[in-house]
């Protein structure tokens, strides 16, 4: 069977199966921690309909399908009882399968250094971390943490548990930004109100 | 009401409970439970003195709570009949009220609750709706933000004869609001409460806009709601005179409502689907939608009366499109919301049709029951030997099998509706079905596995569900394999073991075990019983050797053709990936085991002769040229 529709590669992934179970009430988007604080465009809502109506490019480059932080408010809200973030995992999956870019930093490894201790791959609350057999130059053949892209949501945790320093999100926060921006996020912040 | 208790032929017995029904169709014993009122219904004439006079006030239920009541009261101003009680659980035994109803001598606290047995032909079971209770919904606050009210409170305070003579105030402070928001489907179409739609809360919310709109037109109305269902006659149109009103309509669910706690007005946040933008707007006054759910002791009344529920708990009717007012038990009908959530006019009409389908009860002298009815061989029945069996009696989802130790049992005939359980359960073959005896259907399992049985499925259909998907994959031309030889029983508690031993030993190459689903069964549990001994065989046969693709249960309701066809294929694709030699070998292995589970059957009554005319017919058959066995 070819799947040529969107909604029918979103549901084959686990996590996607009750995507069409959505009747668009919006309870998801009312409850949205980043609508409300970070992004007024995103819209679980929006883009559970686009991928039902198989709007492939939109889907893509819905800030939703990217941001989503997988916190779960809108799980226990939904009449329906869809796992509205199981579904924008699995959606995101299909973008990065299909050769969307990723456009947010993800964690990356530093193969060199790592020790496949694996406190990172128990840490990692996306399930995105695993231990694999990877030939690496100069080390040979052994098992190194490997970041699934697809799933990683760029949180950094793998990066503060990690004890040699071998991965982490990489752009603007490595620890050694992060050092030396602490200093400046300490500092009281003048009340908005 | 009032013109009800007025006719003659009608008997009003308020505050009375069903105890037990007994008895069958035409013949129902009921014991009712008369409770004690503490006031003579032949002597209180409704004045209500003894209610003036009494101290004690508590809340009034049928105001919702929002107003009291006192401990000698009626239940609602229209009370009919028009008889005080006295609420034992919060009198304090003053007599005032003996003192104040004087000569008339109509409050006597010696009063207890009294057992009356009545003979009652048909019975109409018209016990409504519960409310869904919100509190669970933390989301919405209902009992932690004071102006969140339900739509049962709602009612109350727009009503002229209510707690505020029809003046809609806020709880919080009493002042009228002037920005009211109804929120739609509170606990219906929400599978952590309750799945289904709650059927006739969009007109509500639609009418008690009207009302208040019409009340002050400068108050503003808005009703979140998810879809707007307006199905009926006239109700597109009363939707369109509510938008011609002014009242706003704004389609997404709120997802939380937050309250500012000066001065308690509250917030609703949701998406506006129309804008895809999220709002947040302030209201004064919001009323919760409330789902209909079973009342909460439906439960009860389901065994007191012997009558099965649908899967959200209402009472479940006898056929949901042919027979929607009748129960699966003769002589019992249902009207209104009991059996689903219905508005008025479609409760008016099944009132009507159950009143028409009972009386046709009542004015007949003799009453036709299936005739597929169980009947006992009673010198095969070891309950006469003394022995203790019963396993009929367990079987029969009717009460419909006199079972004692140390006589025969025997079948109430009006009380049996022909599933079969019993027959297939009774280990003795003591019971059979008529029209659908053991000789009857083992015939058909030899004509139909008398030629190369090892490459045909045989399929146990149910009369009601399974059947019916054969016929619709047969109208809605799927194809399925043509090896497939389906036998109706009435239900797939008649499927005895007998009949699947029978086929193994006669070589069959699968054998397909179906009926309904667990909650569309016809008679009421007939499925367990069927889908009980299903399992229990299918270890059996595990243990003896049968590939597991051999036997396969499967539950398939009338509307899945699709499935039907489906598990055919799939047993036809187990059956051919079993090497034909291998699989003749396995038939040939446990062919004495099948033989010997089924050394009885000879001394059934009437099997030698079935046995005999089968094998003439197939002989026939099989001698015509072109017909295919």
């Amino acid at each position: 069977m070819s799947l040529s529709r969107l909604a029918d590669e979103v549901r084959l992934i686990p996590g996607g199966e009750n995507l069409e179970m959505c009747y668009s009430c919006g309870t998801c988007t009312s409850k949205c921690m980043i609508q409300q604080k970070v992004d007024g465009e995103f819209n679980p809502r929006r883009l559970l309909r686009l991928i039902a109506m198989d709007m492939r490019e939109e889907a893509y480059a819905s800030t939703t399908t990217w941001l989503c932080s997988a916190c779960d408010l809108c799980y226990p809200a939904c009449p329906q009882q869809i796992h509205i973030s199981g579904v924008i995992a699995a959606a995101k999956k299909v973008a990065v399968q299909n050769g969307h870019p990723q456009p947010l930093p993800t964690a990356t490894v530093n193969q060199q250094t790592c020790v496949a201790c694996g406190l990172c791959k128990e840490a990692c609350p996306y399930d995105a971390i695993s231990l694999q057999v990877r030939k690496v130059p100069w080390r040979g053949l052994l098992p190194v943490a490997v970041v699934d892209t697809a799933l990683c949501m760029a949180c950094g945790i793998c990066g503060a548990v990690c004890r040699s320093n071998s991965i982490g999100v990489a752009e603007k926060f490595s620890d050694q930004d992060l050092v030396e921006n602490l200093w400046d996020w300490l500092q009281p912040e003048e009340a908005e109100f | 009401m009032v013109d009800a208790a007025r006719q003659p032929l009608i008997e009003v017995k308020a505050y009375t409970e069903v105890e037990k029904v007994e008895g069958f169709v035409g013949n129902f014993k009921v014991t009712l439970r008369e409770k004690a009122k503490y006031v003579r219904a032949d002597r209180c004439n409704g004045c209500g003195a003894c209610a003036k006079v009494c101290p004690i006030e508590v809340p009034n239920y049928f105001e919702m709570n929002l107003a009291p009541r006192k401990a000698a009261y009626i239940p609602m101003s229209q009370s009919v009949p028009l008889v005080y009680n006295i609420d034992m659980d919060t009198c304090i035994h003053c007599y005032k009220c003996v003192e104040a109803c004087g000569p008339l001598e109509a409050i006597d606290f010696s009063m207890k609750d009294e057992f009356v047995d009545e003979e009652i032909g048909a019975i109409i079971v018209a016990t409504g709706f519960g409310h869904f209770d919100p509190s669970p919904m933390e989301e919405y606050g209902y009992n932690r933000y004071p102006n969140v009210i339900t739509s049962m409170e709602m009612e109350r305070l727009n009503n002229s004869a209510g707690p505020t003579a029809g003046s809609l105030i806020r709880p919080s402070d009493g002042k009228k609001p002037q920005n009211l928001a109804f929120i739609n489907c509170v606990g219906s179409r929400d599978k952590r409460f309750n799945e289904s739609c709650s059927n006739f809360c969009c007109m509500y919310a639609i009418k008690n806009a009207i009302l208040v709109k019409q009340m002050n037109p400068a108050v503003d109305v808005s009703i979140y709601y998810m879809d707007i269902r307006t199905p009926s006659k006239g109700y597109e149109e009363f939707y369109n005179r509510a938008r011609a009103m002014g009242i706003h309509f704004i389609q997404g669910r709120p997802a939380m409502i937050t309250e500012d706690p000066e001065t308690h007005n509250l917030f609703l946040h949701s998406e506006d689907i129309s804008l895809g933008k999220v709002v947040e707007h302030e209201y004064d006054l919001v009323m919760l939608n409330q789902a209909a759910v079973p009342q909460p002791d439906q439960n009860h009344m389901s065994s007191v009366l012997n009558v099965a529920q649908s899967p959200g708990g209402w009472f479940m009717e006898y056929h949901p499109k042919l027979r929607p007012m009748d129960s699966p038990t003769d002589g019992i009908f249902f009207a209104g919301a009991c059996q689903g959530p219905k508005d008025i006019p479609a409760s008016v009409a099944q009132g009507s049709a159950a009143a028409s389908r009972a009386s046709r009860i009542l004015h007949a002298d003799s009453w036709q029951i299936e005739p597929t009815i169980a009947a006992v061989w009673p010198d095969r029945c070891v309950s006469a030997q003394g022995k203790a069996c019963g396993l009929c009696e367990r079987a029969c989802p009717y009460g419909a099998i006199d079972y004692e130790q140390g006589r025969a049992a025997s079948v109430i005939n009006a009380k049996c509706h022909g599933c079969g359980g019993c027959v297939a359960e009774c280990p003795h073959d003591a019971i059979t079905q008529l029209h659908y005896t053991d000789a009857q259907i083992l015939a058909q399992i030899r004509a139909l596995l008398a030629t190369e049985p090892h490459k045909k499925i045989l399929a146990l259909r149910c009369h009601w569900c399974s059947y019916g998907g054969a016929d619709l994959a047969g109208t809605s031309h799927f194809e399925y394999t043509a090896n497939e030889r389906g036998i109706k029983v009435m239900c797939s508690a008649r499927m005895d073991s007998d009949f699947i031993y029978e086929a193994y030993r006669l070589g069959a190459g699968g054998v397909l075990y179906s009926g309904c689903h667990p909650q569309d069964c016809h008679y009421i549990t007939g499925q367990i019983v069927g889908a009980k001994r299903a399992k229990r065989l299918e270890t059996i046969f595990d243990r003896m050797g049968i590939s597991p693709g051999r036997f396969r249960i499967e539950w398939i309701s009338a509307a899945e053709g699709d499935k039907y066809a489906r598990v055919l294929n799939e047993m036809q694709a187990a059956l051919d990936a079993i090497p034909e030699s291998d699989l003749l070998a396995e038939i040939e292995r446990t062919r004495p085991e099948m033989a010997k589970r089924l050394t009885r059957l000879p001394n059934i009554p009437g099997m030698q002769k079935a046995m005999e005319q089968t094998e003439v017919l197939v002989n026939t058959m099989l001698s015509k040229k072109g017909v295919a066995a």
